[in-house]
């Protein structure tokens, strides 16, 4: 009897409803492959959001940065691909990956697809629902280094999904000044960024670059 | 003395401020919504509150003691080259190579589109 108890608890502790792993498991070929200078693509827009592709692709240089990594200016980016007749993150998507090394220096890219861009502003909160599926690929071997394909919500009201933290200090900067709409946005589309940026291993710029590998990530099961 | 300390405690707090701050690697100032409003609406104001933002994330990261952020150093020098100002323009984007030398292909990338469009 003991024992049908005891796997009965086994089973819940191991069924629950998230599962964790670590850095290190989770992106192996990143501790590997050290990547320094990322190149991030204009994403493929695919919600209804027609702003979304501006407000991700300004507000994801800020976190990338701060996890430690060379993030290459996506302005200027813009600008030369432009320069070459490449407009459209479609065509950018049959360019050789080796290609954004020779180029660019790139160690590796940033491809992005915003499947889902939801944005509430009620009188004194607003809220960003981000589902993106983000891949991080080696230019130098052309390997997939770290994925992402979760929904992410962030508001001004500081009850996230499950984080704390700095959505209570968003939330005080966003209701303390009431400002557009716009203004209000762009700290939370980089919060969920930031957000989606949680499972991707330290860069060298970061202080604890190379000693996460055993930090817990969230492990939620693919949609 | 009273009022030395009292002079401290009270930079302290304007310094600190009552909203409480994460430390990041890098100190960004309003970057994200400068670029955002630049990016949706480029018009000579959004192009100058990005610039004046720019140069402020260069004069404030080493007072907080960090380096001045990727990229910071290239996009001014980048907009400065748009604007025929050669020297300065090049010169920050030398400075970019010197505190990130992983930037040397882009950089060089970038001064050959400029040399190539001068022509």
């Amino acid at each position: 009897m003991k024992t049908i108890i005891s796997l009965a608890a086994v089973a819940l502790l191991v069924s629950g409803c998230t599962n964790y792993t670590t850095k290190g498991e989770f992106a192996p070929n990143v501790y590997d492959e050290r990547p320094k200078a990322i190149l991030v693509l204009p994403p493929i827009n695919k919600s209804t959001a027609a702003d979304a592709k501006e407000y991700y692709i300004t507000t994801i240089t800020e976190p990338l940065s701060n996890s430690g990594y060379y993030v290459l200016p996506t302005e200027i980016v813009n600008d030369i691909l432009k320069q070459e007749g490449l407009f459209d993150t479609e065509t950018m998507l049959a360019i050789p990956l080796q290609k954004f090394n020779e180029y660019f220096g790139a160690d590796a890219v940033l491809f992005v697809t915003i499947e889902k861009w939801d944005t509430q502003f009620l009188l004194t909160s607003g809220s960003v629902t981000v589902m993106a599926t983000c891949e991080l690929k080696s230019t130098h071997t052309g390997e997939s280094l770290w994925y992402y394909d979760k929904e992410v919500t962030v508001n001004t009201s500081g009850t996230t999904g499950g984080m704390g933290g700095w959505a209570g200090l968003i939330s005080q900067v966003v209701t303390t000044a009431v400002e557009t709409a716009t203004q209000d946005y762009v700290p939370l589309a980089r919060n969920a960024n930031e957000k989606i940026l949680e499972s991707l291993p330290y860069g060298l710029y970061h202080a604890k670059f190379d000693q996460d590998r055993g930090t817990k990530i969230e492990l939620k099961e693919k949609k | 003395m009273k009022a030395t300390a009292g002079i401290c405690l009270l930079s302290g707090l304007l310094i600190g401020g009552c909203v409480p701050s994460k430390d990041t690697t890098f100190y960004w100032g309003d970057y994200s919504q400068t670029l955002y409003d630049f990016t949706k609406d480029p018009t000579e104001e959004t192009l100058a509150a990005h610039k004046e933002q720019l140069l402020l994330i260069i004069k404030e990261s080493p007072n907080r003691g960090k380096r001045v952020p990727p990229g910071v150093y290239a996009e001014y020098g980048y907009i400065l080259l748009k604007e025929g100002k050669e020297k300065e323009g090049l010169g920050y984007l030398n400075m970019e190579m010197g505190i990130y030398p992983e930037a040397l292909i882009f950089i060089t990338r970038i001064k050959d589109e400029y040399a190539r469009g001068k022509k």
